[in-house]
């Protein structure tokens, strides 16, 4: 099945849609998107990928094993809820802070952590369905 | 130091434990030891402290909800928490000794078990806050399963370890709603504000079944009738692990909340006589399987049995002399009970032989040993001068002066007289009686294994001639904390010419007697199958055995592999759920949505979504009918945007999308046009179900449209967002920030899921694989 068309374009499409599904996770905050929309984003470009060439090249373009992500993923998660633990006492309460005239705050790792979920889930079985012989 | 300071220390010191034992080889033992020792000592040096007032800390944990780390060491914390440490200094180096030819990390990874089961037994203790307590209980039955279950090669061993963590877990659980019950009626947590305060739980209409919570939690911990079959059972625990769980730990934690709670329980005479009807009953069937049993440690632990059964009825007997007769009662035992139990590990890991009736002329080759047991024996017949002499007059005393005299007397003498009588077998048969075989012995007596029974064994007699030493010290603080009121206690041993020394000396007589006819009777006895039915496990079993049919047939009916099944039953039970709650609510009101204008472009929507779903039911081929479902998806993404939800509309799109990715990947594996399998009659059912859903779905969609509007919450998230989450996105801001732990647990479903499917893929490409080969 593999089609000349969508060899051709699957590389631009799956730029497209990471630097796209990073786009909606950053703009997140103030705008619709968010670590889950993007995640899902994300998981569909490296599925395109996957299904025009192969899952090993979706494999080495994702670098760490999609259940690796998703266990870091939590552990992101998790470690963005601990300064608030340090500062005032209690798990996940989100600390800001300004750099560069930009306000940030641990949210944007919160929703790294849930991105990095939702693509090594969604992608873990991906690719073991796409799998001529599963690994 | 503070007391939460030493405890974390203890766990602490249980963490690294194991990494020096492993590695220091035949010093590991004694380097292990000094962990509780070290504890010993702190507790020891608060004896002075305590007998004024106890020490309490508070750590705060979940404020919120009235649940506080509230420690508080009163006497009769002390009283165990001495015990705990001391016997575990004891067990710590026994053990040491006693796996010495066990590979390192055996026995680094049961001195883990040990040491941590201590800390958890320390925290139990002293905790205040019931629900502190009862976290740190829970902790004991998962390490007792852990050192039960210790040699899990034993099928036997697996079995036992299992029996216990569902009695103690179940029963733990009873525990929990008590105490969930308690603190609604009280308002507090705190066992403390309880015994200053009882009022409320005793006037509670829910007093009976608060009751009966704890009783069953304490009953199933302290092995009392209808759970007593566990703790028997829990002797395939290696032998050291059987000495701390019978003597100073585990199964004296059900005494010890019946003990604290009583004041609270005193108010209501009749949760007194439940306590006596089941200590006695439980005394009673212990001493008759305790004649019959045939194992030495069977033996002792149907002892433990009679022992437990002994304090249960104690603390249901009203009157102060009883607060002193169980705290006596609990040192005296806690001293003896060890000692045999560490002689009986020695006699049989020197002979390997475990039945009592075999042994015999020990004597000459394990003189310590049979010193020891000697000596805890006399202590456990209760005869003069040792402490459990004194323990017996007071127990003997308590029960005359309650109002419940001849039946707790009655029962009392006869069980002690059973007592007696097994004490002199324990001590004399194996190691003065004829052998009946010549016994070559292991390893024979190492200083690491002797020298806890000797030391107990002495303590036992020192406190017996000299019990100054405890009375003031430890008796007195503990028997005025559990009493809940201050009052002279006399703790000596020669009381005069009494009623209680003729019971003591009718005892020994009726013990005597049994003791010289023990083979005859034991014989005897051993022959009636008919009491294996009624006191041994046969209805745990049954039970057990009824829940995993039951586990089996449902699995049967509804797993049945069938993916169709699986969504039906889904589907119906959903519809009825929701049948359930629209006509049993306010019932179906159908609203006049005239009032909303009719918004053409959301109709051609519609119409899009109806298409999709009906070619999707109707076509053959597997891939028109995921292109027909993703138009609904779509279409419906499409009605969230027009409705002002942008992000559930992205959303949508996302899934929407990455499901057709989805299928499209299973589809590569399956055949173009499936094949039906579906029957007419199946057809039908098929499409009712799924009317059913839809009709219901509608009416409560028409339904919550119909009820004004609640902005409540709209109104709050839409102020807040900006100024306290920084975020113009509502949406997201709730999901990161105002309700990021709710979005951690679903992300962590979420992966837990995939990583489920994930290894189910695997084991289907490996069978897969395999048909391909062949």
């Amino acid at each position: 099945m593999p089609s000349l068309i969508l060899t051709a374009v699957v590389r631009i499409f799956f730029v497209i849609m990471l630097v796209g599904s990073l786009w909606v996770l950053l703009r997140g905050h103030n705008e619709p998107g968010g670590g889950f929309i993007g995640g899902l984003v994300g998981a569909a470009g490296f599925s395109v990928l996957a299904l025009a060439l192969g899952v090993e090249a979706a494999r080495r373009a994702l670098v760490l094993h999609p259940v690796v992500l998703m266990g870091a993923g939590l552990a992101v998660a998790f470690a963005s809820g601990v300064p608030g633990i340090l500062t005032d006492g209690s798990f996940l309460t989100h600390q800001w802070g300004t750099l560069a005239g930009v306000k940030l705050g641990t949210t944007i790792v919160f929703d790294l952590g849930v991105y990095m979920v939702v693509v090594g889930g969604v992608l873990s079985f991906m690719f073991r369905l796409y799998a001529e012989d599963a690994v | 130091m503070d007391l939460s300071t030493i405890l974390l220390v203890a766990l602490a010191g249980s963490v690294v434990a194991p990494f020096v034992v492993a590695r220091a080889g035949v010093l590991g033992g004694p380097l292990a030891a000094v962990l509780p020792a070290a504890l010993f000592a702190w507790f020891f040096a608060q004896i002075g402290a305590v007998g004024t007032a106890p020490i309490v800390e508070v750590v705060p944990w979940v404020p919120s909800l009235g649940i506080d780390l509230t420690f508080r060491l009163d006497g009769f914390s002390l009283l165990f928490a001495l015990l705990i440490t001391g016997i575990g200094t004891l067990v710590t180096l026994y053990a040491a000794s006693y796996m010495a030819e066990k590979p390192a990390f055996v026995r680094a990874q049961f001195l883990f078990y040990i040491l941590l089961f201590m800390t958890a037994m320390l925290a139990t203790v002293t905790a205040d806050n019931l629900v502190a307590l009862f976290v740190f209980w829970e902790m004991t039955s998962l390490l007792s399963f852990l050192l039960v279950g210790f040699q899990s090669e034993d099928a036997k061993a697996r079995k036992a370890a299992l029996q216990s963590l569902l009695v103690t877990a179940s029963g733990g659980l009873a525990l929990l709603a008590g105490i969930i019950l308690i603190g609604v009626e009280a308002g507090t947590f705190s066992i403390a504000a309880l015994v200053a305060n009882p009022a409320p739980v005793l006037d509670s209409p829910l007093f009976p079944l608060i009751v009966a919570c704890v009783l069953i939690g304490a009953f199933t911990k302290s092995a009392q009738f209808p759970f007593h079959f566990w703790l028997p059972n829990a002797m395939k625990a290696p032998t050291p692990a059987s000495a701390y769980l019978h003597s100073a730990t585990m199964v004296k934690l059900g005494v010890y909340l019946l003990a604290r709670l009583d004041p609270v329980f005193a108010g209501a005479p009749w949760v007194g006589a439940t306590l006596v009807f089941f200590g006695g009953l439980t005394m009673l069937i212990a001493a008759v399987q305790a004649l019959r049993a045939i194992e030495l440690k069977a033996v002792l632990a149907y002892s433990t049995v009679a022992s437990l059964g002994t304090l249960v009825m104690l603390i249901g007997l009203d009157g102060p002399v009883s607060s002193v007769a169980v705290v006596g009662l609990i040192l005296a035992h806690a001293l003896y009970k060890a000692t045999l139990f560490f002689c009986a590990g020695i006699v049989i890991h020197a002979t390997h032989e475990t039945r009592l009736r075999a042994l015999g002329g020990l004597a000459k080759l394990l003189p310590f040993t049979a010193a020891a047991t000697v000596l805890a024996s006399f202590s456990m017949a209760g005869l003069p001068p040792f402490i459990g002499f004194i323990s017996k007059e007071y127990l003997f005393e308590a029960k005359l002066e309650s109002s419940l005299d001849t039946v707790a007397v009655t029962i009392g003498v006869l069980v002690n007289a059973v007592m007696v009588a097994i004490a002199g077998v324990l001590a004399l048969r194996p190691f003065f009686g004829r052998p009946k075989k010549a016994f070559h012995v292991e390893h024979g007596e190492q200083p690491g294994m002797t020298v806890g029974p000797l030391l107990l064994a002495v303590v036992g007699v020192t406190f017996g001639l000299v019990p100054s030493l405890v009375a003031y010290a430890l008796i007195e603080p503990a028997a005025i904390a559990i009493h809940g009121a201050p009052f002279d206690v006399s703790f000596k041993l020669w009381h005069g010419f009494t009623p209680m020394l003729a019971l003591s000396g009718l005892v020994v007589a009726l013990g005597a007697v049994l003791a010289w006819f023990w083979d005859p009777i034991h014989l005897a006895m051993r022959r009636r199958r008919a009491f294996d039915e009624v006191f041994l496990d046969r209805g745990y079993d049954l039970v057990l055995g009824r829940t995993l049919a039951l586990a089996r047939w449902s699995t049967n009916v509804l797993q049945n592999g069938d993916l169709r099944v699986y969504a039906a039953v889904v589907s119906a039970t959903v519809t009825g759920l929701l049948a359930y709650g629209l006509l049993a609510g306010e019932g179906p009101v159908l609203p006049a949505i005239a009032g909303e204008p009719v918004r053409p472009y959301l109709l051609v929507v519609c119409a899009l979504i109806v298409a999709g779903c009906l070619v999707a039911a109707a076509v053959p081929s597997l891939v028109s009918a995921i292109v027909a479902v993703g138009l609904s998806g779509y279409g419906l993404a499409l009605v969230f945007l027009l409705n002002g939800g942008p992000d559930l509309a992205l959303t949508q799109f996302s899934v929407e999308t990455l499901f057709v990715v989805i299928v499209m990947a299973v589809l590569l594996k399956l055949p173009i046009v499936a094949r039906s399998s579906r029957t007419t009659g199946e057809r039908w059912m098929d499409g009712a179900l799924a009317a059913a859903f839809a009709a219901c779905i509608l009416v409560a969609t028409l339904w919550i449209a119909a009820k004004p509007f609640n902005p409540e919450l709209t109104e709050y998230f839409a102020a807040t967002a900006v100024p306290e989450g920084f975020g113009r996105n509502v949406v997201n801001v709730i999901l990161v920030d105002f309700r990021a732990l709710d979005t951690f647990g679903e992300i962590a479903v979420v992966a837990f899921a995939a990583l489920g499917a994930w290894a189910l893929l695997r084991s289907g490409g490996g069978s897969r694989r395999a048909s391909k080969g062949a």
